[in-house]
């Protein structure tokens, strides 16, 4: 087991790197002037070059790079262009929001669309199923914006039941809890349809499986078949499907943090992109590529302690 | 976007649930509120920012050493108590109150105010605004209560330049200790409000200034505030915002979209304040030394090309002024006598001049002149603007100029203005008065940018610099009057619209007038109170 974490950290490595030089050169490559930003739109051609000059922006490319690689390895992101703010500090404020609000999302979502796919491949053909398939093509197919904005109009101003701007405390606080409530929706219902069709033709196709006619087989109660020998061998796609939708939780929680003003990572990333903040859009998108790495690994694991097959 | 008009449910329901979300969300809401925003700054150090975000917080935090009153026309005490003007224009000598405090109970006194001002001046500060403190020889303290402000040439609106953000006072010795972190991890001013916490583009927190009460002369309440603590929240989506005052989780909002204003003055929840002047103008301007748009003619057709009227309505719902000259009449120094010379639409006179300038329409309807068609190019930002120049473009095409379009977002945009690659570019800007916007533009010093037009214009820069440095007003008036006359007639510009101050608030809180000071209508704030 230790082996293979070590492995899959080992391979993590190259990808790190990639990103790091990917990350930079994209940014390098857009157009923005973040000097002419910083400077405002009344600044002379004078303040702008100064301006550029303090931020290290007059210096070749390579040089840029290569200050930023020896920054990255001594732990230090630099500082906000815009704002001073150290990126550390920046980034550590809005990963503990995106944090609170991806677990959120898929503490509700996931067991519902376990529980909707399973049901649906035990009455499979019948209405219940038809009907939970039905849910799970229109969750995978409504926008998430479409979805957080029909929340705020019928959760938030028609029966104003919960607050959609910002986040006033962490979850475990009464106004931070019911904060959290809207986007944690939002965000969960784009996760229910994946999840609930991937398990229903999973569990399907573990259900046809000789272990499961031996276990009928002995008698065991058909609730009992399901669960015990049907659905947990049929987990493992399921989870491999969470890990990558956790990436979609990501990207789609730019749209939400947006819409709900939630500070997280998705809302830095926008609003260091927009503003040509290049030091921060780099940890960002350094720390999204952080996120990735470490939720596949986690899914790599969990693989080798649900199939043993995968440790050898 | 979210309807606005709410779907009939239970009243009785609807009350409860409310007070249910209302007691979870915002807990001891009577003596707080929540003021919602589009946008953050990029820091809250007053000199180094020319932002309106910027400004809008930083009245609140400090005070400048003269105030601006609502018409924007009177300079009122602030932090001077009085002041003298030397004959010659050069010398202004504040004298400044003894009993000023700053946020942390330490007292203010001249040095604050003499280092403040000197530091705006500093090459070092970097300051994007610098120019509006004139041509200063020297800004020294004297003794604790007076400052003396010396100038190398009079500058006329020395005073209107000190009552803007730019020149809030601080405190001396918490600048020298946050150094870069001064505006970005802390803030100390003497204004109505003081810094407790800022998340950069989520919400900039401010808790009152209890010993607050030198506020300006003109309001009823010259402090302390009367709400204890203001939370400035960015909220990027504009519907959102709407809702957002509507359902109680924001108490006012200076960022309501076009399309909501007229259903929130409906709303039985929310008022709305509303200057009567406008000091914020949106206009196109004209690459002037440009092929094609460096022909007078060209540029007086299309400005008699484009219904300003109509755009006003159809594309802001009339929430905003057309606009046909460059600054609105309200400002200072605006020059009645532009109002003959003002462009207005009659596309039949728009294709006499572009005849007479020999561009002829083509069998497509387009006009060419030479074998060249005329297609200027306009630079623009994506958004709300894209939609007043493709507007544009269509009362254009009617005359038969073929504007090009080319918008980049805001990332981008700043950059490619700076360029000399457009024949035409889009713009807003705030301002106090006509000399703010005219020397700002149209000084020939300020090519490229931000005289994007290139205009250079000997005898302008004469009136200028004679205006600028004028110790009359009447002289001052004159020389501006002048310019806005020139510019007026060489149609550099293609104004499109003045906006007025909104700022939509909950009617619960106390009516309030909305000021226009750089578009920071809530200026110190020391009006929002709860009713």
């Amino acid at each position: 087991m230790l082996r293979t974490i070590i492995d899959r950290l080992l391979l993590s490595i190259p990808v790190l790197l990639g990103v790091l030089l990917f990350g930079f050169l994209l940014l390098q490559l857009v157009p923005g002037d973040p000097a002419r930003v910083v400077a405002g739109p009344t600044a002379t051609p004078e303040i702008v070059a100064q301006i550029r000059q303090e931020m290290g922006l007059d210096r070749p490319v390579l040089v840029q790079f290569w200050a930023y690689l020896e920054r990255m390895a001594q732990g230090d992101m630099g500082r906000s262009m815009i704002s001073n703010k150290t990126v550390t500090s920046e980034l550590g404020a809005a990963v503990g929001p995106t944090v609170e609000l991806m677990l959120a999302s898929l503490v509700w979502s996931v067991p519902i669309g376990i529980a909707m796919g399973t049901a649906a491949a035990v009455l499979r053909g019948s209405l219940a199923d038809r009907v939970v398939m039905g849910l799970s093509v229109a969750g995978v197919s409504l926008p998430i914006f479409f979805i957080s904005l029909l929340l705020i109009q019928y959760l938030g101003v028609v029966w104003p039941i919960f607050p959609f701007i910002g986040r006033p405390g962490p979850w475990y606080t009464p106004e931070g809890f019911m904060a959290l409530f809207l986007p944690a929706l939002s965000l969960g219902l784009i996760l229910i349809g994946p999840v609930a069709r991937m398990t229903r033709s999973s569990v399907l196709e573990v259900l046809k499986l000789d272990h499961v006619r031996t276990a009928r087989a002995k008698g065991l109660s058909e609730i009992r078949v399901v669960l015990k020998h049907g659905l947990r061998n049929a987990l493992i796609p399921v989870i491999t499907l969470i890990g990558l939708q956790a990436g979609y939780l990501l990207g789609g929680a730019v749209v939400t943090e947006t819409i709900f003003s939630w500070p997280g990572l998705g809302r830095l990333v926008v609003g260091a992109i927009l503003s040509s903040d290049f030091t921060v859009a780099q940890g960002a998108v350094l720390l999204f590529a952080l996120g990735f790495i470490t939720i596949n690994l986690i899914i790599d694991i969990l693989y080798s302690i649900l199939d043993p097959r995968v440790r050898k | 976007m979210i309807p606005l008009n709410l779907t009939p449910v239970s009243a009785r329901l609807r009350l409860g649930l409310a007070a249910l979300a209302t007691a979870v969300a915002l807990p001891a809401a009577a003596q707080e509120l929540t003021i919602i925003r589009e946008i953050d700054s990029n820091h809250y150090d007053a000199p180094r920012t020319a932002a309106l975000a910027g400004s809008e917080v930083l009245f609140m935090m400090a005070d400048t050493v003269v105030g601006l009153a609502e018409d924007m026309k009177t300079i009122e005490p602030l932090l001077a108590e009085s002041w003298t003007v030397s004959d010659d224009g050069l010398t202004y000598t504040f004298k400044i109150r003894g009993d000023v405090t700053f946020c942390d109970g330490k007292k203010m006194t001249s040095e604050d105010v003499a280092y403040s001002l000197n530091r705006w001046l500093d090459p070092e500060t970097k300051s994007p605004v610098r120019w509006r403190m004139g041509d200063v020889k020297s800004i020294t303290a004297p003794d604790a209560t007076t400052v003396v402000y010396e100038l190398n040439a009079p500058h006329s609106e020395l005073l209107y330049q000190l009552a803007q953000s730019f020149g809030s006072i601080v405190d001396k010795d918490t600048v020298e200790k946050l150094g870069k972190d001064f505006g970005v991890t802390g803030f100390n001013g003497t204004g109505p409000f003081c810094w407790e916490s800022w998340t950069p583009r989520d919400k900039l927190v401010l808790t009152r200034h209890e010993d607050y009460h030198w506020g300006p002369a003109n309001y009823e309440n010259r402090g302390p505030a009367q709400v204890e603590k203001i939370t400035w929240q960015v909220v990027p989506e504009a519907a959102t915002r709407t809702v957002a005052l509507m359902t109680g989780q924001g108490q006012v909002s200076p960022y309501v979209p076009f399309i909501g204003v007229d259903k929130l003055r409906k709303a039985p929840m929310v008022e709305l304040a509303e200057s009567d002047e406008a000091f914020w103008t949106n206009y196109i301007g004209f690459k002037i030394d440009k092929d094609g748009v460096d022909d007078p003619r060209v540029r007086q057709a299309i400005n008699w090309a484009v219904d300003q009227a109509a755009m006003a309505e159809d594309l802001f719902f009339g929430e905003v002024q057309p606009a046909y000259s460059y600054v609105s009449k309200g400002a200072l120094d605006y020059d009645p006598k532009v109002e003959p010379l003002l462009q207005k639409y009659d596309p039949e006179k728009a294709a006499q001049l572009l005849d007479e300038a020999g561009w002829k329409l083509n069998a497509d309807g387009k006009r060419e002149k030479d074998g060249k068609l005329l297609q200027p190019v306009v630079y623009t930002f994506t958004g709300s603007w894209q939609q007043v120049v493709e507007s544009v473009q269509a009362y254009l095409l009617k005359v038969g100029i073929d504007m090009q379009i080319q918008p980049f977002d805001a990332t981008v945009a700043w950059g490619k203005l700076a360029t000399q690659e457009f024949d035409m570019f889009t713009m807003g800007f705030p301002y106090v008065s006509a000399g703010d916007a005219l020397n700002l533009y149209f000084r020939s010093s300020n090519m490229p940018s931000p005289n994007r037009m290139n205009w250079n214009d000997p005898e302008t820069d004469k009136l200028l610099y004679e205006g600028s440095t004028a110790v009359s007003d009447e002289v001052r008036a004159k020389d501006y009057g002048v310019v806005q006359e020139k510019v007026t007639e060489a149609a550099v510009w293609l104004p499109i619209y003045h906006k007025p101050m909104q700022i939509a608030y909950s009617n619960k809180l106390k009516p309030f007038t909305a000021h226009n000071i750089y578009g920071a209508g809530l200026y110190k704030g020391l009006q929002l109170g709860y009713k």
